[in-house]
């Protein structure tokens, strides 16, 4: 096969990869180093892709999954800290060297994703500038982002974080109908699904939402705007990075 | 195991359609503070009305009642007892 259709084999595939804003981010020609190595997989929901204390031994960049970031609690409880859509990736400090998950990963909707071994990534960021940059700003927005979270957890009540939970899911996923069951929700908010189901109700019944089971639709974008706290307009991907001086 | 359903009450009704198994109606108390612990949690209200003005009542699979609690007593480090 001659160098040229090589190429152009490459760029197809990368060009398969910018769903993911991260990825879209990087120069033609650093993207285009990348495509050899990067695969992409469907994912189910549900699927656990690292357990805290687990070597980060592949890297995902959602498309159009979702993936949670979990603290486990000594109880068995969880609750997310993060979630990671097409805006950003998980494992990508795996770039830098060996690393260790601190939070257990999961896909929290599933669908297509874009990975790459980490000892592939590693390899390609210890050769270009471009990439190590993307880890360490990528890395300073997730940072902040759970420092958000954490705090939201903490001071905000259950409904206005669904309704942040649900425009954020909407948002990285790219759609208003999001594949969810009570389950999932209660355990990312921290609640019992009893509580959940109550909140989602009275979504409904406010015409912000339609719920079946296992399925959830947004009707109401700028209603559940308004219920949300204000953790959601600061964590919007479009604004958390500029606000930290970082752009990608 | 038996399942309880824990509806809330003001002017409206907000159903819990799909109920909880739990092993006893003392599970099911503890399950239903723990429920109002969490909806009242940093929140004044709901649906436009403050806690003071809803009920949770707790139903068995037949649709009997078999406790209520105010939601009033939850919220603002209140545990309900």
């Amino acid at each position: 096969m001659g160098q040229f259709r090589r190429s152009i084999l490459a760029s197809a595939a990368a060009q398969g990869h910018r769903d993911n804003r991260l990825l879209a981010a990087l120069p033609p020609d650093t993207l285009a180093l990348l495509g050899g190595d990067l695969k992409q997989v469907s994912l189910r929901q549900g699927a656990i892709l690292l357990e805290p204390g687990d070597p980060v031994e592949d890297i995902y960049f959602p498309q159009t999954g979702l993936i949670s970031l979990l603290v486990l609690g000594r109880d068995g409880g969880a609750i997310e800290t993060a979630t990671v859509g097409r805006e950003g990736a998980v494992g990508l400090h795996g770039g830098l060297g060996g690393r260790r998950s601190f939070t257990r990963a999961t896909t929290q909707i599933g669908g297509r994703f874009s990975t790459i071994r980490a000892k592939h990534f590693e390899h390609i960021a210890n050769g270009s500038t471009p990439v190590r940059d993307l880890i360490l700003r990528y890395t300073e927005v997730l940072l902040a982002a759970a420092q958000q979270i954490t705090a939201c957890n903490a001071m905000h009540g259950a409904r206005p974080r669904l309704c942040r939970w649900l425009l954020q899911c909407a948002d990285c996923t790219g759609r208003d109908e999001l594949p969810l069951i009570q389950e999932f929700l209660a355990q990312m908010l921290g609640v019992r699904r009893t509580t959940v189901s109550l909140l989602a109700q009275g979504l409904r019944v406010r015409g912000l939402i339609t719920y079946r089971r296992g399925r959830i639709v947004l009707l109401d974008r700028k209603g559940l705007e308004a219920c949300a706290c204000e953790c959601y307009d600061i964590m919007r991907h479009e604004k958390l990075g500029p606000a930290l001086g970082v752009h990608f | 195991m038996p399942m309880y359903y824990f509806h809330l009450y003001d002017d409206e009704t907000i159903v819990d359609s799909d109920g909880t198994d739990l092993i006893d109606v003392g599970a099911a108390r503890e399950h239903a503070a723990g429920v109002a612990r969490e909806l009242t949690a940093n929140s004044t209200g709901f649906l436009d009305q403050n806690w003071s003005e809803w009920t949770m009542k707790v139903h068995d699979g037949s649709g009997l009642e078999l406790f209520s609690l105010a939601l009033s007593n939850f919220g603002n480090g209140n545990s309900g007892k």
